[in-house]
């Protein structure tokens, strides 16, 4: 095996110790819970409800409420009269929560123009999400069983009853879009929460990796003897480069396809295809992404020959993660032509904003910015490695000092 | 070909206020063990780093088997091997892991598992090589890194404390392991504060006092001069 292979490989194998790695699998796990949490809450919700009815009205308005009830629900009790009650713990006993009582009056009080009354007796179980939402379907059955009536009292049809249509038309920074600006802006909300998101998340699962790689070379003492092997400086950052953005990245596969399972991802609209990015765009946000990550990767490799343990690196993550959630933020609740000079210039000027804004401009074909944000980005990357190499042949890496610096990333460890 | 393993010629280093090293100057000889001693703080482990490659020296030359610690920092890499006194291995490999990690910067194929094979000899840790030296003790840790210190046959051993963390058993075991060592191009370089292991294996030892080699020669040139008991009451008539 070559020494690079081999260093790569020493990496690889350290940074999958469980300590280092169980804490990142976490949390995808923790997403997939959720995930399966509120897929089963949604699997309930659509299933029909089930109820029970009492209806004391006997009158034509009443069965119109009965008749909805029959076609839209599971219709468990159906009776004339009796205890509101027995009628709620015999719906119970069979899957059901809520019984709508309609009063002998019912009938009379509509033919009368008065509004007739329904009285829902519904029992909560659970207080949870599922318990609820459930009585909201039944809320539901009630609007539907009204509706009906209406078509019974008036004669209307369903055209006279909803006699607009709508149709729209949106422009989205010139682009004309069949789609109501509602549910556009939910699309792309979906979108720039979920983009944006999985991109910090490598950023600070990768940099989380090769900080630990740092902090475990002191913590095992290891770090003088391989300093004096026969290995290229270089070598010996590139390794840990590689070797901690390949299992940084690995989490954040695992951590992208938790979030997936939770569906809180993309929605979409009819003509969502108007605004989709092409393979020449992932390439490019691919692009972006790969050297925001050395850049990154690298500033995390220097912040960690500061780190005196894997607690210091946690607390030295800290100002990249902020570097990371800053335009992660700033992308999902603004546009960032629409800031000041001042905060676009900010933002711009950290180098993750890129691969966080890439998609969004290249949805609308505005790939001047990108190419620009990509030639940052190697520039700050080939800095930040030199910085890196640069660290490594120092006396930092042995002796610990570093002047004024060191005695700041201290105290933050502390 | 250099006639020394070692040249150091006025090396001087400092941190911040202290001056670590201060014209330090003094030869290793191809063949010999070579002991360098004196108080906490002397210069010791910074001689040693230096010459290991891992400090920046301000000033002097330093030239280990012909090459320049700073024009051939690549070439001193592959002639030495440095076992540092606080030294530990991957916690993820097994001894025997360890060792071959090791041997790959060094050689390739058959030769590599040959080294390997020198390294678990020296290390002497039975069937615990194939353990995970995160099960090791402080002691077996330091057996292993002797083995792979003097598995890869370096022209030039630099050894802090060699028997720091052994007991008695181990500490004589690994002291006939040094000693065996050397042969007509490989020398050892050591620090120890033990004056006894000093005085047993070194053929000439330095006293390093306040950055600056304050006496050097072999042990019974050095006792003979001071006209003292042994190396111990030469190191305080110095230091003091």
């Amino acid at each position: 095996m070559r020494p690079f292979t081999r260093l790569m490989w020493k990496e690889a194998r350290e940074l999958l110790r469980p300590r280092y790695i169980l804490p990142l699998l976490l949390v995808p796990v923790l997403f997939i819970a959720l995930g399966q949490g509120l897929g089963g809450v949604e699997a309930q919700l659509n299933d029909q409800p089930v109820v029970g009815v009492v209806n004391e009205d006997g009158d034509r308005y009443g069965e119109r409420v009965v008749e909805t009830l029959e076609n839209e629900s599971t219709l468990v009790y159906n009776a004339t009269g009796g205890s509101v009650d027995a009628a709620l713990a015999n719906t119970t006993d069979k899957g059901g929560s809520a019984v709508i009582r309609v009063p002998e009056n019912f009938t009379e009080r509509i033919e009368a123009d008065r509004r007739g009354d329904v009285h829902l007796y519904t029992n909560v179980e659970s207080v949870s999400i599922v318990g609820i939402a459930s009585s909201a379907q039944v809320e539901d059955l009630v609007d539907k069983a009204a509706h009906n009536v209406t078509v019974a009292a008036t004669g209307a049809t369903e055209v006279q009853l909803d006699p607009i249509s709508r149709e729209h038309t949106t422009y989205v920074k010139g682009r004309e879009i069949a789609a109501s600006p509602g549910s556009v802006s939910a699309t792309f909300t979906s979108q720039f929460i979920f983009v944006p998101v999985v991109i910090m998340v490598a950023i600070v699962f990768s940099g989380q990796m090769v900080m630990n790689s740092m902090a475990s070379e002191k913590e095992n003492k290891t770090l003088e003897t391989l300093l004096s092997m026969p290995v290229d400086r270089h070598h010996i950052v590139a390794a840990k480069l590689l070797g901690g953005s390949l299992i940084g990245l690995v989490a954040t596969a695992f951590y992208t396809g938790g979030l997936a399972f939770t569906q809180l991802s993309v929605g979409g609209f009819e003509g969502a295809s108007t605004l989709s990015l092409g393979g020449g765009d992932y390439l490019l946000i691919a692009v972006s992404l790969f050297f925001s990550l050395v850049g990154a990767l690298a500033v995390a490799l220097c912040l960690g020959l500061f780190a005196d343990s894997q607690q210091g690196a946690q607390m030295l993550l800290l100002p990249l993660s902020g570097l990371a959630i800053v335009p992660m933020f700033a992308t999902m609740f603004t546009d960032i032509d629409t800031l000041g000079l001042g905060a676009k210039a900010l933002l711009l000027a950290i180098p993750f904003t890129h691969p966080i804004i890439a998609p969004k401009r290249l949805l609308f074909d505005d790939t001047t910015i990108v190419y620009a944000g990509i030639a940052y980005e190697i520039l700050f990357a080939l800095g930040a490695v030199w910085l890196a190499v640069k660290l490594f042949a120092s006396d930092r890496p042995i002796t610990g000092n570093a002047g004024w610096l060191d005695r700041v990333l201290r105290l933050v460890q502390q | 070909m250099s006639t020394q393993a070692v040249q150091v010629d006025q090396l001087r280093k400092r941190y911040g206020d202290v001056q670590a090293l201060d014209g330090l100057s003094f030869q290793v000889r191809r063949g010999e063990i070579f002991g360098l001693v004196g108080p906490n703080g002397a210069g010791k482990t910074t001689t040693l780093r230096t010459l290991a490659t891992l400090l920046n020296k301000d000033d002097g030359t330093v030239t280990i088997a012909g090459h320049d610690v700073d024009g051939d920092a690549d070439g001193v890499r592959d002639a030495i091997r440095y076992l540092p006194e606080d030294a530990g291995a991957y916690e993820s490999m097994t001894g025997r892991q360890f060792l071959a990690f090791v041997a790959d910067f060094y050689a390739s194929g058959d030769e590599a598992t040959a080294m390997v094979d020198r390294g678990v000899d020296v290390a002497d840790l039975g069937e615990r090589i194939d353990d995970k030296t995160k099960g090791y003790s402080k002691g077996m840790t330091r057996k292993l890194l002797i083995g792979s210190a003097l598995m890869t046959d370096p022209r030039l051993a630099i050894l802090d404390e060699p028997t720091s963390g052994l007991d008695v058993q181990n500490s004589k075991t690994v002291r006939e392991v040094i000693k065996d060592f050397p042969g007509d191009e490989q020398s050892i370089l050591l620090s120890s504060h033990d004056m006894l292991e000093v005085a047993y294996l070194c053929d000439r030892v330095g006293l390093l006092h306040d950055g600056t080699l304050a006496v050097v020669g072999t042990p019974d040139e050095l006792v003979a001069e001071y006209d003292a008991e042994n190396l111990e009451d030469v190191f305080l008539e110095v230091v003091a």
